[in-house]
């Protein structure tokens, strides 16, 4: 359930990749056969756009194009609800967070994301056992992340709700990046490249906190008052 | 059938948390109350909910059959002897996996509910195959799981999935418990556990010896006015599940009286 990092990418550098059509272009299903006919048996990747996919159209997807011998490795997305989908069914995942509505052209698209090459993402819902969300800006998750499941972001980690799993903030080596939850009770905690087990006690109800980087070590304090309760 | 069919997949992730139980007191509750109720085995790897329900010198055809249109559905349904509101449909060889897919599985269920009120699905263990063709036809689920860290785990992921599925209301059965072990906190609590999956609680099932009797004759504790301490937890399952406000057992107080006490000992001496 990794993300595709360089190494992956030249290993499998074989793999074909597809775009779904965007929604209000056309429907994905209409569009898969005349795709079929484009690609070879192997891998493939598919960016599955602005769709929001549940595990049965994904599941769909797997089994169309395993009839025709192609294997699915990795979906990219737009949409987090697609991407948890997909992570929850075992693909690797890539939520591309490039700044896009839906009248834009892929012209203003790409613009757009110049002038953002980092933007808040944002989830709502808990991320359960098994579960990997990953984004390549700041993440901003209302629900918790429970035992077993995974936070990522390439910038800060923000959860409202409690962090039980493991939260990496900075995955692309910022070591500024920050973790921050209404309670923080990881099992593993991550920032840029540095590894942080989860503390033994509780720590105290209603307090949120905040962990970051100071002086090579990652430290846990409370989080700013202006966001504490009173 | 007026009202619409409850179509329930009965799933757990981890194994042996007791899945097959429940589906089958459940079952046997449901049908004591005059419910027309159908357990579909969709474990066809393991399937024992035959044996749990002592009917299994019964089984002439199975699902297959009747996928196969080698049967019509009501000569493979096999009808409870005490409780005729009660029908088995019995899973296939296990070599069925192999061909089974999600759709096959609607099929059943969708020719099941124009017979039954209720439809319970005992679901295979793991998030495989088996689970991806039990979920298909489900509407609901209950979700087993035992106060233990690698259960709740499993069910936790279990509920994920369910919930990309669209699957509602997904409820928590809690099995196995043992007041006295959560009393002394070597146990995980109702609370830690509902505080992490976040599910409302569909009842809890004491830890008690008479399950292990009854499954081994074939007569799950619901059958008999047993008043033992599960039976009463599972009947208490099957009336909540009927929309009966029943309120949930308290284990700190389970078990601590003195009537309770020597409830227990009489029925370890009975058997
Ligand atoms: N409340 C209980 N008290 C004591 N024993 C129990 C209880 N519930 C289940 N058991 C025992 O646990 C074992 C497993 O139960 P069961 O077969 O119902 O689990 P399962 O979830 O269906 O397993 P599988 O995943 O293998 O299908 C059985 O031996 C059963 O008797
Ligand atoms: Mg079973």
């Amino acid at each position: 359930m990794t993300s595709i990092n360089g190494n992956q990418m030249q290993v499998r550098s074989e793999r074909q990749v597809i775009n779904l059509p965007f929604s209000r272009d056309s429907d994905w299903k209409t569009f898969l056969p005349k795709k079929l006919k484009v690609l070879k048996k192997g891998y493939l990747e598919i960016h599955c756009q602005d769709w929001v996919l549940n595990c049965r159209d994904l599941l769909y997807l797997k089994n169309f194009f395993e009839n025709a011998g192609i294997t699915i490795t990795t979906i990219r997305s737009y949409i987090s609800e697609t991407i948890v989908s997909a992570s929850a069914l075992g693909f690797e995942t890539d939520l591309i967070l490039e700044k896009f509505t839906k009248s834009s052209s892929s012209l203003t698209k790409e613009s757009a994301n110049k002038n953002h090459p980092t933007g808040l993402s944002f989830h709502q819902g808990t991320l359960r056992s098994g579960e990997h969300l990953e984004v390549e800006g700041d993440v901003l998750l209302l629900g918790d992340v429970n035992p077993g499941a995974q936070i990522s972001a390439a910038g800060n980690v923000m959860v409202w709700g409690r962090i039980l799993g493991i939260a990496h903030a900075g995955k692309s080596g910022k070591t500024s990046a920050k973790i921050s939850a209404l309670q923080l009770r990881p099992v593993q905690l991550r920032i840029a490249n540095k590894v942080a087990r989860g503390p033994e006690e509780k720590p105290e109800e209603g307090l949120a906190e905040e962990a970051l980087i100071v002086a090579d070590k990652i430290v846990i304090n409370p989080l700013k008052p202006c966001f504490q309760k009173t | 059938m007026a009202k619409e069919t409850r179509i329930i997949l009965i799933c757990s992730g981890k194994g042996g948390v007791g899945k097959t139980t429940l589906t089958a007191n459940l079952g046997i509750a449901l049908a004591r109350q005059g419910v027309p109720t159908a357990v579909l085995d969709a474990d066809f790897g393991l399937r024992n909910l035959d044996l749990l329900l002592g009917l299994e010198n019964r089984i002439v055809y199975t699902a297959q059959e009747v996928l196969e249109e080698n049967c019509r559905l009501d000569q493979a349904l096999v009808k409870h002897k005490q409780e005729p509101n009660l029908a088995l449909l019995p899973a296939g060889n296990p070599r069925m996996l192999d061909w089974l897919k999600p759709d096959d599985m609607k099929r059943i269920v969708s020719m099941l509910s124009e017979l039954f009120e209720y439809v319970l699905i005992d679901c295979p263990a793991g998030v495989e195959d088996g689970f991806k063709n039990a979920v298909a036809a489900a509407k609901e689920a209950i979700v087993v799981t035992n106060p233990e860290i690698s259960a709740v785990r499993d069910a936790d992921r279990v509920i994920g999935l369910l919930n990309t599925q669209g699957i509602k209301p997904v409820q928590l059965v809690l099995n196995r418990v043992r007041p006295k072990m959560m009393a002394t906190q070597e146990m995980l609590s109702v609370e830690d556990v509902t505080d992490i999956l976040a599910l409302p609680l569909l009842g809890l099932v004491l830890e008690d010896e008479q399950v292990i009797v009854s499954t081994n004759r074939g007569e799950p504790l619901t059958l008999s006015s047993s008043n033992s301490p599960a039976a009463r937890c599972y009947s208490n399952v099957a009336q909540r599940l009927q929309g009966d406000d029943i309120p949930i057992i308290d284990p700190s107080k389970e078990g601590s009286g003195m009537r309770d006490k020597l409830k227990r000992l009489m029925q370890t001496k009975i058997f």
